[in-house]
């Protein structure tokens, strides 16, 4: 197990490393080159020269990625061009309990339609209750999400009045009911978007559990088809339900950019298009960097805990 | 007689249909994948024609601003007066035409890098695959934003944002294929007589890898118009005064009250348009997969949430 944990995160050095060769690399492919961007057009070339020597920019290149390398692995990102000397790593951290909270929440509105939905399906496969949970799976993944985002406000804001059409973030532990008031269309957004795909896995998973050999002996025994359903069938299934539900956690880091532009909330994808606007550039690139890495270490963790939890797979 | 003749005239040409018009024969037979085909084929019409149907998406008449649907505007006017069912169908050109060029950006570099990591293997499948899996290591949307923030704001950009985000999907799925191909005695039987790998490669494989490659193409393209739309939403797309779906939707989000229209019927065609794609695609699938020639699940059945 331990080595399976080490090779796996062995595995992520290639990722991480092209990846922050790209993400480095980003502002030096902008119109310009950084020195554009801070002197502007119109300096002059000693302007230029001073600025090229102050972000030392005359040094190798493998010098200047070592440094900004080390920089973001000390927690250094630098400071954000738009927003005085606020740095960008305090600024990523405060919008981080903002993104974890609707994703959270979105996860638990995905499961809660989800899970009952799969189980009528497998319960009576190609019967119409199975045939319109299908469509309703097909239609939630077809229906972009700025779109019912849209459909939401219109009727639950403007129509009914009883929920915010603009989101803010109010932390669920200080005050529970206005936080979920606030995060409920967004999550629920993403939550019926997210409940298609969980839909469609826990469906496939659970018909192919239930054509075990331990199916036909608890049918032999004379256990009724539900008991079999709800007590083995869908333990089993479960697990490599995890998986999804864990890749999609991870997804929402920073991946609900549109949902969070539709509701205004202040997540962290909604600050990275906000930096792509202004052309912070340390923003967009520590942003995306941290995206990146919690993504992928996500990817890991899911990776080790279906490890754990299925003893059955041996990884090698 | 007359009917005799008729029959024995038929029965040929069935023994000789090419296996290109039984699957669509195939295809069509789903009532689904028919109204997909119908909806997706007065849309691309309807495109083609926009610049000979005399339709003014630019000029202003500010005194009816936020006009309901009515006889003269069917979608109503927009906050500057426009009309916005011309907006629509010129949008239908910038969404189609994005999606196209998105899907060639996508599958030629995709397949070429899906047939020679899986065709070589060793290193350059190393290499190419550890790319692969770097463009997979950031949401589809996220990254795409990433290549508008070098590349500027602008219709080409957008289009190459969205088909490099594409690239992986026609990697992996070629390379599957490929791997799943390369061993069958007809391949070693063209190495056995002396063809070099490229023509192995490019005449014996890719032309039997094109089901995938083709259910990926349908796919991609709905989801290239999603991403393109969820681009130009968030202010990256197409620049105004360019009418597109996304932008579209995101100045109507500003009117909802006083002209729910502007937002909500640009919305209802993108939705089809996505839905009807997504369903030709997985029927498409199907009917491949019942004619057994489909190695590789097809990819991005989402990207942008």
């Amino acid at each position: 197990m331990i080595g399976y944990v080490a090779r796996r995160l062995l595995q992520l050095l290639p990722v991480l490393l092209i990846g922050s060769v790209g993400i480095w690399a980003m502002i030096y492919a902008v119109p310009g080159g950084p020195v554009g961007l801070i002197v502007g057009e119109n300096a002059s070339q000693a302007q230029i020269d001073a600025v090229t020597e102050e972000l030392g920019l005359n040094d190798p290149v493998m010098v200047q990625y070592g440094r900004w390398l080390s920089g973001a692995v000390t927690g250094d990102l630098g400071t954000s061009i738009q927003s005085g000397n606020e740095t960008v790593v305090s600024l990523i951290a405060s919008r981080i309990p903002a993104t974890m909270q609707l994703g959270f929440m979105a996860i638990f509105i995905g499961l809660i339609l989800s899970i009952p939905l799969a189980i009528i399906s497998a319960r009576w496969p190609g019967s119409l209750p199975d045939r319109l949970i299908s469509g309703y799976a097909a239609l939630v993944l077809g229906v972009p999400t700025f779109w019912l985002g849209i459909l939401f406000i219109l009727f639950f804001s403007v129509r009914l009045g009883f929920l915010p059409a603009a989101s803010s973030f109010i932390p669920i532990w200080e005050q529970p009911v206005q936080a979920i008031k606030m995060t409920l269309l967004p999550a629920a957004t993403l939550g019926i978007y997210t409940s298609g795909i969980f839909v469609r896995f826990l469906r496939a998973s659970l018909l192919s559990e239930l054509r075990s050999d331990y199916v036909r002996t608890a049918h032999s025994k004379g256990v009724r088809h539900r008991l079999v359903l709800i007590r083995h069938v869908l333990r089993n299934a479960l697990l490599p339900f995890v998986t999804v539900v864990g890749l999609q956690t991870g997804n929402f880091i920073g991946g609900a950019v549109v949902t969070e532009a539709v509701f205004t909330y202040p997540g962290l994808g909604r600050m990275l298009i906000q930096a792509i606007g202004t052309r912070d550039y340390p923003l967009i690139q520590g942003t995306i960097l941290v995206v990146l890495v919690l993504y992928v270490v996500v990817n890991v963790i899911v990776d080790v805990v279906y490890a754990y939890l299925d003893p059955r797979i041996q990884y090698s | 007689m007359a009917a005799a003749v008729t029959v024995t005239d038929r029965q040929p040409t069935k023994k000789t249909q090419s296996p290109f018009r039984q699957v669509v024969k195939r295809v069509l037979g789903y009532p689904g994948a028919r109204i997909a085909v119908v909806f997706i084929f007065v849309l691309v019409v309807v495109a083609v024609l926009a610049p000979f149907m005399g339709l003014d998406s630019l000029t202003q008449d500010v005194a009816n601003r936020l006009q309901p649907p009515s006889g003269e505007h069917w979608f109503g006017t927009d906050e500057l007066g426009r009309d916005i069912m011309a907006r629509t169908i010129q949008g239908a050109r910038t969404s189609l035409f994005s999606a196209a060029g998105a899907v060639v950006i996508a599958a030629s570099f995709g397949v070429p890098i899906g047939l020679i990591a899986g065709f070589y293997g060793g290193w350059r499948d190393a290499i190419l695959m550890r790319v692969i899996d770097v463009m997979l290591a950031l949401p589809a949307i996220l990254f795409a934003m990433a290549l508008i923030a070098v590349l500027g704001r602008s219709q080409i950009t957008a289009l190459i944002a969205v088909g490099v985000v594409g690239i992986p999907s026609f990697a992996r799925i070629t390379r599957a294929q490929v791997l799943s191909l390369k061993n069958r005695e007809y391949v070693t039987a063209v190495e056995a007589l002396g063809g070099s790998s490229v023509y192995s490669m490019f005449r014996t494989v890719l032309p039997n890898s094109w089901s995938p490659i083709l259910v990926q193409i349908v796919i991609l393209s709905s989801v290239a118009i999603l991403l393109e739309a969820a681009l130009a939403f968030l202010g990256l797309g197409v620049p105004p005064p360019t009418p597109s779906w996304g932008e579209m939707l995101r100045t109507g989000k500003s009117f909802l009250r006083d002209a729910p229209h502007y937002a909500v019927l640009p919305g209802v065609i993108l939705t089809c348009t996505i839905l009807c794609l997504d369903t030709l695609g997985r029927t498409l699938a199907r009917v491949l997969e019942d004619r057994n020639e489909f190695g590789a699940e097809t990819e991005m059945e989402a990207g942008v949430a």
